[in-house]
C-alpha cells in the first residue's frame, strides 16, 4: 500500500479570470508534519479547502487516501480533521457542547460520544472548562477549543489552518505540544503558518507557496541550502523572503 | 446524526433572550394595541341593527328558486330583504329608507349602497358574498332549523350567521398568526454565529447532506416556536380572555402554520443568503400578505378583491382561526391545510436545491 496519504495533480482554482491556485502537484507522505508556508493570497488556505471538498478545483485532481473527495466523499471526509483559520465554533454553546455539535456530525453517538467529548476536551487542557460558555474563552482557549471539535472522530489527517493567530506563547507552546503529540500518535498533518520558526520547529517537510504555485519544497535544511548554495546558516525567515520577495501582498478575496 | 445538532440549534435559540422575549411579547403588546384601536369599530359592525334592503329579480335568474332562502338567511343576520318589481332604485332608496339595493340578473347581481348606510352596505357585500359562494347543506339547515331538504336545490351552498367576533378575539388571533410567520428570526443566532465563523464550511467537511443540514434548522424553528406561541397564547387568553374556539383544531392549524412559516422564511435565507435582506424580505411578504389577508383592517370588512384575499396564505389561515373562534367550524380549513401543506413542500424544495446548486456553484 503506497504511504502517501495525500497527492494533488494540476491542482487549479480559478476565480474568475484570477488563478489562485495554479497547477499545483503536492505529495504528502503518511505520518508526517507538512507545512505549508506563503504570503496572504499565495493560494495556501484556497488549496486546503480543496483537499477537504469545500471548493470544487477548476481543474486538476486531488487523491486522498487514494480516493477522489469530491467524488467518493463518504468514504473519506471522516478520516479528515479540519481546523480552520476562523474560530468555527458557537460562541452561545458550552464547551462541552460546541464538541459533542460537531463530534456528532461524524456519525459517533451515545455512550461513545459523551466519551469522545471528555477526551478532547482533556487533550486541549478544557475539561475542567467544560461547562463554561465559549463566548467567554479567552483567544487561546477557543482555539484550543476549535481543535478539539476537530478530533473526537480521530482522523487520519490533520488540517490546521492558521491555528496560532492571535494567541499568547503559552497557548502557541500548547498546541503546538498537541499537533506533534496528534503526529506521534499516528496522525499525518498540515500545517500553514506565517509563523516561521513553528513550522520549522514542528514540521518535517515545508512547501512555500506563492501566486498559487509551489516554489520550494523540502526539509528546513534542504530550503535553507536551496538559497544559500549549500550553507544553512540562515533563517527559515530569510529563505521565505528571498524566495518571495519583499514586497507588500495586499489581496483580497 | 443531526439529533445533536438539531437539540444544539435549539439550545443556541432559546439562550437569545431577545428574540424569545419578542415572540412572546409581541403579539400580546400588538394585541392589545389593534384590539382596542378597533373595538368601537368592529362593535359599531356588530351594533348595527336591522335594516332593509330592497331587490328586484330577472325572470330567468338562478337565484329564482333560492331567494327565499336568502331572505330568511338575511333576516338571521339582521338583513330585511323586500321586492320592488318596479321604479327607479335610486328613487325607491330614497322614498324606503333603503340601506341599499339588489339587482339580482340571470347569472349576477349588483348590489346599490346608500351614502348614509355606509356599515349596512359593507355588511349586505359580505351576507351575499358568503351567499353566493359557501356550503354546506347541514351548515344551512342549522342557520335555518326549519328549511326542508327539497329547497336547497340552489346555487346558495351554505348561509351562516355573520361572525359576530370581538376586536379582541379577531386581533388575539391575528396578532400570534402574524408573528407565526415571523418565526425564523428566532434562528438568527445560529445562522448569524454559522455565517460569521465559518461554521458552515466546516459542516461541509462531513458527511452531512444539504436535506439533514436544512431540517437541523427547520425542526428547532418549528419546536421553539410552537413552545413560544403556546406561551403567547396563554398570556393572552388571561390577559385579555381571547376565545379560540375550537382549540383542538384551531392548534392543529397554528402547528401547520408555524411549520409553513419556518421552511418560507429558511427558504428565503437559503436565496438570500444574508440575515438582514432575509428579515426585510420576509417583513414586506408577511406584510403584503396581511394587509391582503386582514391582519390589520379585518377581512370582513376590507374592500381587498377577493382574488388578492384568496392568493393570501395569511387570509386563509386567519379565516379559519376566526371562524372556529365565532362559529366554531370553517369552510376554509380545506384551503388553509392546502396552502401550508403545498408551502411547507415548496419552501422546503426550493431551499435545499438553491443551496445545492450555491455548493456547486461555490466550487
Amino acid at each position: 500500500m503506497s504511504d502517501i496519504i495525500l497527492k494533488t495533480k494540476d491542482l487549479t482554482k480559478k476565480y474568475q479570470n484570477k488563478v489562485v491556485v495554479d497547477g499545483l502537484n503536492l505529495e504528502i507522505r503518511k505520518g508526517e508534519i507538512f507545512g505549508l508556508l506563503g504570503p496572504n493570497g499565495a493560494g495556501k488556505s484556497t488549496t486546503m479547502n480543496m483537499v477537504c471538498s469545500i471548493v470544487r478545483p477548476t481543474a486538476g485532481t486531488v487523491e486522498l487516501l487514494g480516493k477522489n473527495p469530491w467524488k467518493q466523499k463518504k468514504d473519506v471526509i471522516h478520516k479528515i480533521g479540519y481546523i480552520p483559520q476562523e474560530l468555527a465554533i458557537h460562541g452561545n454553546l458550552k464547551a462541552w457542547e460546541n464538541v459533542e455539535l460537531f463530534t456528532s456530525l461524524y456519525g459517533i453517538k451515545g455512550e461513545t460520544l459523551k466519551k469522545t467529548v471528555e477526551e478532547s476536551l482533556a487533550y486541549v487542557g478544557l475539561l475542567e472548562k467544560r461547562n463554561e460558555f465559549a463566548k467567554n474563552f479567552s483567544g487561546g482557549m477557543k482555539r484550543r477549543l476549535n481543535i478539539a471539535c476537530a478530533i473526537g472522530h480521530n482522523p487520519d489527517l490533520l488540517i490546521f489552518d492558521e491555528p496560532t493567530v492571535g494567541i499568547d506563547p503559552q497557548s502557541r507552546n500548547f498546541i503546538l505540544e498537541k499537533i506533534k503529540e496528534s503526529n506521534q500518535k499516528g496522525a499525518t498533518v498540515i500545517y500553514t503558518s506565517h509563523y516561521m520558526e513553528e513550522v520549522e520547529a514542528i514540521c518535517s517537510r515545508i512547501a512555500i507557496m506563492d501566486n498559487g504555485k509551489v516554489i520550494a519544497c523540502g526539509t528546513s535544511e534542504e530550503l535553507k541550502k536551496m538559497v544559500t548554495n549549500g550553507s544553512d546558516d540562515i533563517s527559515l525567515e530569510e529563505v521565505f523572503l528571498t524566495l518571495t520577495g519583499k514586497s507588500l501582498r495586499d489581496f483580497s478575496n | 446524526m443531526i439529533r445533536y445538532l438539531i437539540k444544539n440549534n435549539l439550545k443556541l435559540m432559546l439562550r437569545n433572550k431577545w428574540t424569545i422575549a419578542v415572540m412572546i411579547l409581541g403579539p400580546v403588546f400588538v394585541t392589545a394595541l389593534l384590539s382596542s384601536a378597533f373595538e368601537d369599530l368592529m362593535a359599531s359592525y356588530e351594533a348595527t341593527e336591522e335594516f332593509q334592503v330592497g331587490y328586484r329579480m330577472e325572470e330567468e335568474s338562478n337565484l329564482k328558486d333560492s331567494i327565499e332562502v336568502i331572505k330568511e338567511a338575511g333576516k338571521e343576520s339582521g338583513i330585511s330583504f323586500v321586492e320592488y318589481p318596479g321604479g327607479k332604485i335610486k328613487e325607491l332608496m330614497e322614498h324606503n329608507d333603503l340601506a341599499g339595493f339588489v339587482e339580482i340578473g340571470r347569472e349576477n347581481y349588483t348590489v346599490y349602497e346608500s351614502a348614509d348606510y355606509v356599515t349596512e352596505g359593507i355588511t349586505l357585500e359580505y351576507f351575499l358574498n358568503r351567499c353566493m359562494k359557501e356550503g354546506t347543506w347541514q351548515a344551512l339547515k342549522e342557520t335555518i332549523p326549519s328549511l326542508e331538504e327539497e329547497n336547497t336545490a340552489l346555487p346558495v351552498q351554505k348561509i351562516d350567521y355573520l361572525p359576530a367576533v370581538e376586536a379582541k378575539d379577531y386581533y388575539g388571533i391575528i396578532e400570534i398568526v402574524y408573528f407565526c410567520w415571523m418565526c425564523v428570526v428566532c434562528l438568527s443566532n445560529v445562522l448569524t454565529g454559522e455565517k460569521k465563523n465559518g461554521i458552515e464550511r466546516k459542516y461541509q467537511v462531513t458527511n452531512l447532506s444539504g436535506i439533514k443540514l436544512y431540517f437541523s434548522k427547520w425542526l428547532p424553528i418549528v419546536i421553539a416556536t410552537t413552545a413560544e406561541m403556546a406561551v403567547s397564547v396563554t398570556v393572552t387568553i388571561v390577559l385579555f380572555d381571547i376565545h379560540w374556539g375550537n382549540l383542538l383544531p384551531s392548534a392543529g392549524i397554528l402547528l401547520l402554520l408555524i411549520m409553513a412559516s419556518a421552511a418560507f422564511g429558511l427558504m428565503l435565507y437559503y436565496l438570500f443568503k444574508n440575515l438582514a435582506v432575509t428579515v426585510i424580505v420576509l417583513f414586506t411578504a408577511v406584510w403584503f400578505m396581511g394587509f391582503f389577508g386582514g391582519s390589520f383592517e379585518t377581512y370582513m370588512f376590507s374592500s381587498t378583491p377577493d382574488v388578492l384575499k384568496n392568493s393570501s396564505p395569511i387570509y386563509h389561515v386567519n379565516r379559519t382561526l376566526v371562524e372556529y373562534s365565532c362559529m366554531g367550524h370553517s369552510g376554509y380549513t380545506n384551503s388553509c391545510i392546502f396552502y401550508m401543506l403545498a408551502m411547507i413542500l415548496i419552501c422546503s424544495c426550493i431551499a435545499i436545491l438553491v443551496d445545492g446548486v450555491r455548493k456547486r456553484g461555490r466550487a
